[in-house]
């Protein structure tokens, strides 16, 4: 066998596969796995052929995938809206209050999910203050409601990922170096221009981070639409659902699951063409 | 213990019951038949289902060697119990009691449990109630472990009707937890009005403000009712037919939801007006809410059956046995329904029940008169491929 030294520089050779070796490992077990099951359960049609399924998958759930991708973007949108500036003011000017403002954002994961949904669903009840403050304010009629409407599926959306999209444009706004936005200053920059042509494209990583962390789960979410939302609102995650549990079609459900990792991988790809961030190239 | 052998009361609603659970004329078939379809990869279905029914026997000879000292776990529907029926129960026999309420829907309360059964894993639970038919297929899947008759002395209560279904002769697996009606709840309040037919539900006056439940025979089974078909005898046509009144309601906004046992919050929340509601679960809530009511309508009603049954891998199956015969003493079982006015399959319930509650012992939940049993309807026994076709049509006009 070879000296010490070529075992050390075998070590050495070996270190990276050893550290990656867990990950690996785990992927194979929980996504490759799962994955080839998955595929397996979404042709083993008993009474057709194997695309049977994926035929009624693509042929009779259009409007579900649509609403799903609509609500799912309309909540990334929202989110985008009211995550930037609250990001950007815990980036820049929070001071002292940097760390509380950012565990504020955290703390509602300290309760699940789906218990923090279900509060919604007492918040916009038809009785509740949520209404009764916006029948006050005229913005909903004597008999309107909140509860199962589409803007309370999207906005449980929102309200459930809106921190996915804070996190990941602090992140890129707070390794900003601040010289280079005095230097846009010391060049005769506005604030708005300095912001514009220096603090915004240097945050785009994290935008597009922070939106496909929240678009990607929203798509798939089937909690706010089946608690929040009336029939009309349910989602593509909620038909996988009943289709996996209440009517045990496997082969469909399987089906669909696969329909929609394909249009959102294909949509990220496009996406991320789009912005351009080599980081994920 | 001092009970009446035959209360006239108690006779009449056997006899009724009788008819009720003959209705059913349930389809033998092997277990080959019975996890197949639904499944959609029916050969493993079928495999394992045919050994889990050898295993379960074995298992339960094994299981009840030591269960001193451990919890009795029990899975029952919402609002199906008294208050005071499970402290009771701990403090007579020194058996700790886990009741959880945790099952809303037959269908996807059995997609939980299929795949542990499947694999003769544990559920974590000793005591699980289902609807009939849900009890027939858990019975030919093998997933049930039979009753012990010589822990259950308490059987000879058992009433004669029910003694032999179709699903279960002789009741070698299963005992009815209790039998209720499925109508419409309602909110005078909101209404404005009494109701009387299935078809209130649909009128426009409510849009946005009813319900109806998930359980696919319930809610096509009192549509089809208010078409003026029998659910008895439902055909695929008469489904489609009701299918697609349910869909075109639910797309116009009528339909503001499908729920489980949940309808009750959204009814008490004042959300919603009306509801299809199963009989007992309005009592229920009538301590915060004394004006909702429920109601059978003029065109009929559905009637179902639960079934307390004990997974094959329990290992506390003593137990569930003690639970069981428990409540099957008319003294126990008039408490429970005292608490969640259901009919009761327990001889001599009707007696206890007007010594602690006179004014429910006669009413129409716990005791439905004549004119009203006349008009509750049982859904048909389906065949797993029916049952797969007319769930996927259900699926469809629910939008889910």
């Amino acid at each position: 066998m070879a000296g010490t030294a070529a075992g050390g520089s075998r070590r050495s050779r070996l270190a990276p596969y050893l550290l990656v070796a867990p990950g690996i490992l785990w992927l194979l077990v929980f996504f490759v796995a799962p994955i080839i099951t998955l595929a397996q359960t979404s042709v083993a049609v008993p009474d057709g052929p194997w695309w049977n399924g994926f035929q009624r998958a693509l042929g009779n759930y259009g409007t579900h995938f649509f609403r799903s991708f609509r609500y799912a973007l309309g909540a990334t949108l929202i989110a985008l809206a009211l995550g930037y500036p609250l990001a950007y003011v815990i980036a820049f000017r929070a001071g002292k209050f940097k760390n509380l403002l950012l565990g504020l954002v955290v703390l509602p994961f300290f309760t699940t999910f789906l218990v923090r949904t279900f509060a919604w669903k007492t918040i916009l009840n038809d009785g509740g203050p949520a209404v009764w403050l916006l029948q006050q304010v005229h913005l909903l009629g004597a008999g309107g409601r909140l509860l199962d409407t589409t803007v309370a599926v999207v906005g449980g959306l929102t309200y459930n990922f809106l921190p996915f999209m804070i996190l990941p444009i602090y992140v890129s706004l707070e390794k900003i170096d601040r010289r280079l936005v005095e230097a846009a200053e010391d060049l005769y920059s506005t604030p708005i221009g300095a912001f514009r042509k220096v603090v915004l494209p240097l945050s785009l990583p994290g935008v597009f981070a922070g939106s496909l962390l929240t678009f990607i789960p929203a798509a798939g979410d089937f909690i706010n639409a089946q608690l929040l939302g009336s029939p009309n609102q349910q989602m593509i995650g909620t038909v996988i659902q009943n289709q996996f549990l209440e009517v045990r079609d496997y082969p469909l459900a399987a089906s669909l699951s696969f329909v929609l990792m394909a249009i959102i991988t294909i949509g990220v790809l496009a996406y991320a063409r789009v912005l351009g961030t080599e980081e994920l190239a | 213990m001092s009970r009446r052998e035959s209360d006239p009361r108690d006779d009449e609603l056997h006899a009724f019951l009788r008819r009720a659970v003959d209705r059913r004329g349930f389809l033998q078939r092997t277990a080959l038949g019975a996890g197949g379809l639904v499944l959609g990869n029916s050969l493993l279905a079928a495999c394992v289902g045919k050994e889990g029914a050898k295993a379960g026997a074995a298992d339960s000879a094994a299981a009840t060697a030591s269960s001193a000292g451990k919890t009795l776990r029990i899975s029952n529907w919402p609002l199906y119990i008294d208050k005071q029926t499970v402290a009771d129960f701990e403090k007579a026999t020194g058996i700790k009691t886990e009741y959880t309420e945790d099952i809303n829907d037959n269908a996807e309360f059995f997609a939980k449990i299929d795949e542990p059964l499947k694999r003769n894993q544990s559920i974590d639970r000793d005591i699980v109630v289902l609807t009939d038919w849900m009890a027939g297929r858990m019975i030919q899947l093998g997933y049930v472990a039979p009753l012990d008759d010589s822990k259950f002395p308490n059987k000879a209560n058992l009433v004669d009707s029910v003694k032999d279904v179709s699903f279960d002769p002789g009741r070698k697996y299963t005992v009815p937890w209790l039998s209720g009606m499925t109508g419409i709840g309602y909110n005078p309040k909101k209404t404005g009005r009494e109701l009387t037919s299935i078809n209130d539900i649909f009128d426009p006056k409510f849009k946005g403000q009813v319900t109806m439940l998930t359980e696919m025979r319930d809610t096509i089974g009192l549509v089809m009712l208010g078409l003026g078909k029998d659910p008895t005898t439902a055909t695929k046509a008469d489904v489609e037919a009701a299918a697609a009144k349910i869909k075109k309601a639910r797309q116009g906004g009528q339909i503001r939801k499908f729920t489980g046992n949940d309808y009750a919050e959204d009814l008490a929340a004042g959300n919603i007006a009306i509801a299809f509601a199963w009989s007992g679960d309005i009592q229920g809530l009538a301590a915060d809410n004394p004006d909702l009511r429920w109601i059978a309508p003029k065109e009929g009603a559905m009637l179902y059956s639960d079934n307390m049954m004990i997974p094959k891998t329990s290992d506390r199956q003593d137990l569930a046995m003690a639970w069981i015969n428990y409540v099957y003493d008319p003294k126990h079982s008039a408490q429970i329904v005292a608490g969640a006015p259901y009919l009761s399959a327990a001889k001599g319930t009707g007696a206890e029940l007007a010594k602690i509650a006179p004014e429910l012992a006669s009413s129409q939940l716990v005791n439905p008169p004549d004119e009203l049993r006349a008009r509750l309807h049982v859904f048909r026994a389906l065949s797993d491929a029916e049952d797969t076709e007319f769930n996927r049509i259900f699926q469809d006009a629910i939008g889910a």
